[in-house]
């Protein structure tokens, strides 16, 4: 055995017998205001928010203007990265080609499954875990799996292009915004939800807003995210052609 | 709940083992899959400590979105660190 190897397994025995050290001399247990509130959650989220799920009443109802927010950063810094890596001329990567057939047909069944457990995420967000940053994620990963496999020309073929994918997620954020500030005509807060839209329609759980909100959310990540993979997959040559071309 | 507390610690030196592993690496491609091993374990204990939430959003974003990113990335560069 190396000394490395050695100083290595000193080092995560030291680590482990600390970390069990302090739990049993301090015993970190979540101070009682903070349980307090954990059992307010979870005793009144459904008559509060009509939602079984207490993590998607918390993050678009009870701190909603947050998450809001949080989603307007994030265009911010999608839109930049996009500022960024623009090109004026129009991309044409003929020479690229994808991988072989099997790979191609299995894409073709995974990207399947995938769109379909994502769109399950997002739009059961208010009755399971889930919601729709996880699913838009997930959806987002489809196009990053179809680009190296079947080329990114393919895609831009298919006018599926990072523009259109962010103009997607201004009219997704859009949507949200105005999900929050409807309410505001009736005189109610802005971000209001039972007061102002319905928990129940055809007979089926939205829980008011919380499922508009994770439908919108799940459309923006999804796009915006999309955007991101197809502008990073534009290769080098491309930019330095650009810039050549700009002097 | 003693298979608990054995899950999350097995999980929990299986993702200082992908730590070590994804530091020390010189091939980046290789470097990138380790991370994303990590990042399983992590999830593994964020479900151990009832967060599924959580543990979806950890999955989808650090296995898929940024593994994705640090493969895009290394490919505007070169694969082998010096």
């Amino acid at each position: 055995m190396s000394r490395r190897t050695i100083g290595l397994i000193v080092l995560l025995v030291g680590v482990v017998s600390i970390a069990l050290t302090t739990f049993i001399v301090f015993n970190p247990e979540a101070p009682k205001s903070v349980r307090e509130l954990g059992k307010y959650y979870i005793a009144n989220t459904t008559r509060d928010v009509s939602s079984p799920e207490a993590v998607t009443a918390i993050v678009w109802d009870y701190r909603g203007l947050d998450t809001i927010y949080e989603t307007v950063v994030l265009y911010m810094a999608i839109v930049g990265g996009l500022a960024i890596s623009t090109t004026t001329r129009k991309v044409s990567l003929k020479t690229r080609t994808g991988l072989t057939s099997i790979a191609r047909t299995g894409t073709r069944i995974i990207v399947l499954l995938i769109a379909t457990i994502a769109f399950a995420i997002a739009l059961h967000g208010h009755l399971t875990p889930g919601g729709g940053f996880p699913g838009g994620s997930a959806l987002a990963i489809t196009v990053m799996l179809i680009v190296p496999v079947y080329t990114l020309q393919s895609l831009l073929d298919q006018g599926v292009s990072s523009t259109r994918l962010i103009a997607v997620r201004g009219l997704a954020l859009t949507a949200l915004g105005l999900v929050a500030i409807l309410p505001v005509i009736k005189g109610l807060e802005a971000v209001t939800n039972l007061k102002f839209y319905p928990s129940h329609v055809a007979g089926m759980l939205i829980s008011g807003s919380l499922w508009l909100y994770n439908l919108f959310e799940f459309l923006a990540v999804a796009s915006g995210f999309a955007a991101v993979a197809l502008y990073l997959s534009i290769p080098e040559e491309v930019y330095r052609e650009e810039i050549k071309g700009g002097e | 709940m003693i298979v608990t507390l054995i899950v999350f610690t097995v999980a929990l030196i299986l993702s200082l083992v992908f730590i070590y592993y994804a530091i020390t690496e010189k091939d980046l491609l290789k470097a990138a899959v380790f991370s994303a091993g990590q990042s399983v374990s992590y999830a593994i204990l964020l479900h151990t400590m009832a967060a599924p939430d959580i543990a979806m959003t950890y999955l989808a974003v650090s296995v898929g979105l940024y593994s994705a990113l640090l493969v895009f990335v290394i490919s505007k560069t070169e694969r082998y660190e010096e």
